[in-house]
């Protein structure tokens, strides 16, 4: 018995050592990276933010801080790449936000007749400063309160007369916050966006170089992915217009 | 002749006077109506182009006089036909008769088309008077076009494309203009169908198509279709235009084989037919080294450049945002912008830009708008320099250079600022929009770091949560229906309980096997496999004999064997506890494995 707990205590203590080691070394490093940014030497802090996350980790402020030093550098593509990636993590962070907007204020082309689903809008307002886990967490909490009402009525046969409209107020709210939690989701994650980056970059009617030029693409217009075929994807531009884009060209949110 | 034929033969005379009377007056009156409407479309035309005069007589009679038409020396005149209209609404006769003429001009000049008429009953009716200009502006065909006109047989084409520069010697970037001109001079049934010239080598801009017009050449008339480019050479050498190509239908001139096909002449038959151009050579030469300016960058084309601030009037950090405009000839999309040095007193970005091109006749233009915001660092009077902005004329053959105005800003201290050149200034009033300074700064704290692409409704733990709460619930209402099954079932409810029930006793006999409670131990054990089997049956163990007890289990199917052997266990605990010896310990502990090993096998057996 005292050599299971042995092994054990032995095991916890092997794993809480290689979990802070591993933590220790992106720290270090996103340390020097902003030391670099302070002396403008933002080639190097670039490297430095982009070497954390090379390592399989990520973090809104890695993401912020490398999207300032691609501001610094002129690269508002990028920039704003990383502000759109910093904020998928945290939306609730005003710096991100700031930046973001002020980054997209520059952008050569402004796009505009934009027009939202008022539907679409409401809920993206609803959820734009909430994490995708801060809701799922909400409505794992409500599904779990559900699932205790349920068992306190048919497994424990409790008929209390909170019983029953709890359980009502309670699948209500376990709709809304599933419904948004799913918006949310389909929103950041499986809507595929992404941000042109090259400085020049020709939105062709068709997947080729054959076709007719549609638009000119400028650096940090963010885009929705469509589809894609060999070397080119269909975008959708938040005007509504679309057209065909080199890969090399965008980077995928 | 009865009286009734005589007066038949009085009336009809009279009927025909009547009507001829009626008649003649219908046709005075139709004289007197009738009207001669001119008009000729267009009414200007280039000189190799041509004009439809149509004249429409109507009135109220069927018989329409004949048209007599002035002499027209100025013109070829064809004759197109005439169409014909006649109706009666309401007793009331109308017709018209609608004359077509195609007028070809011999010169330019303005000319009056008058003293169109008919002459009816000794009058005479005069149409209204057209005018038709013929300016110079059709081109004259060139003997080019003429040549290409005619193919190698030396008869006329029907159909052909030609392809024209207006200059064969540029310089870079400098316009040249390509016409495409289609003629053909049968009928067409599709829309012809181009395929553009390669261009390599140039930026190409479209002109546009200019409205399908008539010329004649080598005295046939075509239909001309012409597109126009501009071409911007992007490098210096021999370039060359590619083919073009045009794909119709045309009728197809085909010999009747089939003697027998009468349709064969009266159904036109469709032939695709492709007409190609020749492709051009150009020579494109650099532009000239000197007068070169030190920051010219290639534009070329004659431009004005103007710059605009917002204000004059702001705080530190403040922005403000100064439109650019360079308007001109030339190729507007490669305008460079001039080029803004470095500014120590103010931090620079670019806002937005956007180029609009336009025409003027055949040479392309436009304007370029872009918008570059100065945000000042410290406060003063500063000044924005002049920019300067270098191009090269080809007209003129040479380059000039042109600049901006300065613009001096006003920059005024705000509340709580500190100069520091390194640290981004950011006071109480940071925000996003017109008062925009800077990004906000790095952050120092890594925050919450994650392995990348994790998401928390696909992992483990998440779904443990909320899987665990679905099997304790499925888990509560299973074992509450089965409790309610068994309360509402005594019989089930005790027959399952059985085994529980039994190891009790089994238990409790097992602390009897002593040699001094031997008695109570026999009793134990026996009322251990009495009370199972009663339990299992539902029925009550007390006041049963081993002979009910197989009755039963007889009736219940139970194999005879099993039956023996617990009847038998049950006499011999019956013997052991009313006969004078005393068991052994061994006697103790076997009558406990087998009382096991009865309700072991009884466990196993099925009650029917």
């Amino acid at each position: 018995m005292r050599k299971l707990r042995m092994t054990v205590s032995l095991c916890v203590l092997i794993g809480v050592l290689g979990a802070a080691a591993a933590v220790a070394a992106p720290l270090s490093e996103f340390d020097a990276a902003n030391l670099e940014f302070q002396n403008k030497l933002y080639d190097a802090a670039i490297a430095g933010y982009r070497s954390i996350l090379t390592q399989g980790y990520e973090s809104a402020p890695v993401y912020f801080n490398l999207g300032n030093a691609y501001f610094k550098k002129g690269d508002l593509g990028n920039a704003i790449l990383n502000y759109l990636k910093a904020r998928r993590l945290d939306p609730a962070d005003d710096d991100i936000r700031s930046n973001l907007e002020f980054a997209r204020r520059l952008t050569s082309v402004q796009l505009e007749g934009v027009t939202l689903n008022p539907i679409t809008s409401l809920l993206e307002s609803m959820t734009a400063s909430w994490r995708l886990s801060t809701l799922a967490w909400v409505s794992s909490l409500l599904f779990i309160l559900v699932i205790a009402l349920l068992a306190l009525r048919y497994g424990l046969a409790v008929f209390h007369p909170l019983v029953k409209p709890g359980l009502v107020v309670g699948l209500i709210l376990l709709v809304g916050s599933s419904y948004l939690t799913t918006f949310k989701y389909r929103h950041d994650y499986l809507t595929r966006r992404a941000v042109i980056i090259a400085a020049q970059s020709e939105v062709r009617t068709g997947p080729s170089e054959q076709s007719d030029l549609e638009l000119q693409g400028e650096p940090g217009l963010v885009v929705e992915v469509l589809a894609e075929t060999g070397g080119y994807y269909n975008v959708l531009f938040e005007n509504q217009r679309r057209g065909w884009i080199k890969k090399e060209s965008v980077s995928v949110i | 002749m009865s009286a009734r034929t005589g007066k038949r033969v009085v009336l009809s005379p009279l009927l025909l006077t009547l009507a001829l009377g009626f008649m003649c007056w219908g046709e005075a009156v139709a004289q007197d109506d009738a009207e001669i409407q001119v008009s000729v479309s267009p009414e200007t035309i280039g000189l190799d182009e041509q004009a439809i005069l149509e004249v429409i007589v109507s009135g109220s009679t069927q018989n329409i006089p004949d048209l007599q038409m002035p002499a027209l020396p100025s013109f070829e005149v064809y004759s197109q036909g005439h169409s014909s209209n006649f109706s009666i609404v309401n007793g009331v006769v109308s017709s018209s008769v609608s004359y077509r003429y195609l007028l070809l001009p011999h010169k330019a000049g303005t000319y009056p088309i008058e003293g169109i008429s008919i002459t009816s009953g000794g009058k005479q009716i005069v149409g209204n008077k057209v005018t038709l200009t013929v300016t110079s502006r059709g081109q004259s065909s060139s003997p080019q076009l003429e040549q290409k006109a005619v193919d190698a047989q030396g008869s006329t084409r029907d159909y052909f494309l030609q392809a024209t520069v207006d200059r064969k010697n540029s310089y870079v970037n400098e316009q040249v203009t390509l016409t495409l001109k289609f003629c053909i001079a049968v009928q067409y049934y599709s829309s012809p169908e181009l395929n553009e010239p390669a261009t390599t080598g140039f930026w190409t801009e479209v002109l546009g198509n200019t409205a399908p017009y008539f010329q004649k050449i080598n005295g046939r008339s075509y239909r001309v279709i012409e597109r126009k480019y501009a071409l911007f050479p992007t490098q210096t050498g021999d370039l060359t235009v590619g083919r073009a190509s045009i794909t119709t239908t045309v009728a197809a001139r085909v010999q009747r084989r089939d003697p027998f096909d009468l349709f064969g002449d009266l159904l036109p038959q469709g032939m695709q037919v492709t007409a190609r151009s020749e492709p051009i050579a150009l020579s494109v030469k650099p532009l000239p080294t000197s007068g070169k300016p030190a920051d010219f960058t290639g534009t070329v084309g004659r431009f004005q450049i103007d710059a605009r601030p917002d204000r004059t009037d702001v705080e530190v950090n403040q922005p403000v945002t100064v439109t650019f405009k360079i308007q001109g000839t030339g190729n507007v999309k490669s305008v460079a912008e001039p080029t803004i040095p470095d500014l120590p007193d103010f931090r620079v970005y670019r806002a937005s830009s956007n180029e609009s091109t336009s025409k003027s006749g055949d040479r392309l233009g436009g304007t370029k708008t872009y918008e570059e915001v100065f945000i000042p660092k410290r406060p003063g009077d500063l000044e924005i320099p002049a920019l300067a902005f270098s191009y090269f004329d080809p007209e003129r053959n040479k380059y000039e250079s042109i600049s901006t105005r300065a613009i001096k800003i006003a920059v005024k201290r705000p509340e709580g600022y500190v100069a520091s050149p390194d640290i981004p200034y950011s006071g109480p009033t940071m925000m996003i929009g017109n008062q925009a300074q800077d990004i906000r700064y790095i952050k120092d704290q890594l925050g919450d770091l994650q392995r990348s692409g994790k998401l928390i409704l696909l992992s483990p733990v998440y779904m443990l949560v909320n899987g665990l709460p679905v099997i304790a619930l499925v888990g509560l209402i299973v074992a509450r229906k089965r409790r309610e099954k068994l309360e509402g079932n005594v019989g089930l409810a005790r027959a399952r309980g059985a085994g529980r029930k039994a190891r009790k006793r089994l238990s409790r006999a097992r602390s009897l096997a002593d040699l001094s409670t031997y008695r109570e131990f026999y009793g134990e054990l026996s009322l251990a496999v009495m009370a199972y089997v009663a339990d299992k049956l539902n029925v009550s163990p007390h006041g049963m004999t081993s002979d009910q007890l197989a009755d039963l289990l007889r009736s219940k199917q139970v194999p005879d064997s099993l039956i023996e052997e617990a009847i038998g266990f049950l006499r011999q605990c019956d013997f052991a506890r009313f006969a004078p010896a005393t068991p052994s310990s061994d006697d103790l502990a076997g009558a406990l494995a087998t009382a096991e090993q009865v309700m072991v096998k009884m466990e196993g057996a099925k009650f029917a």
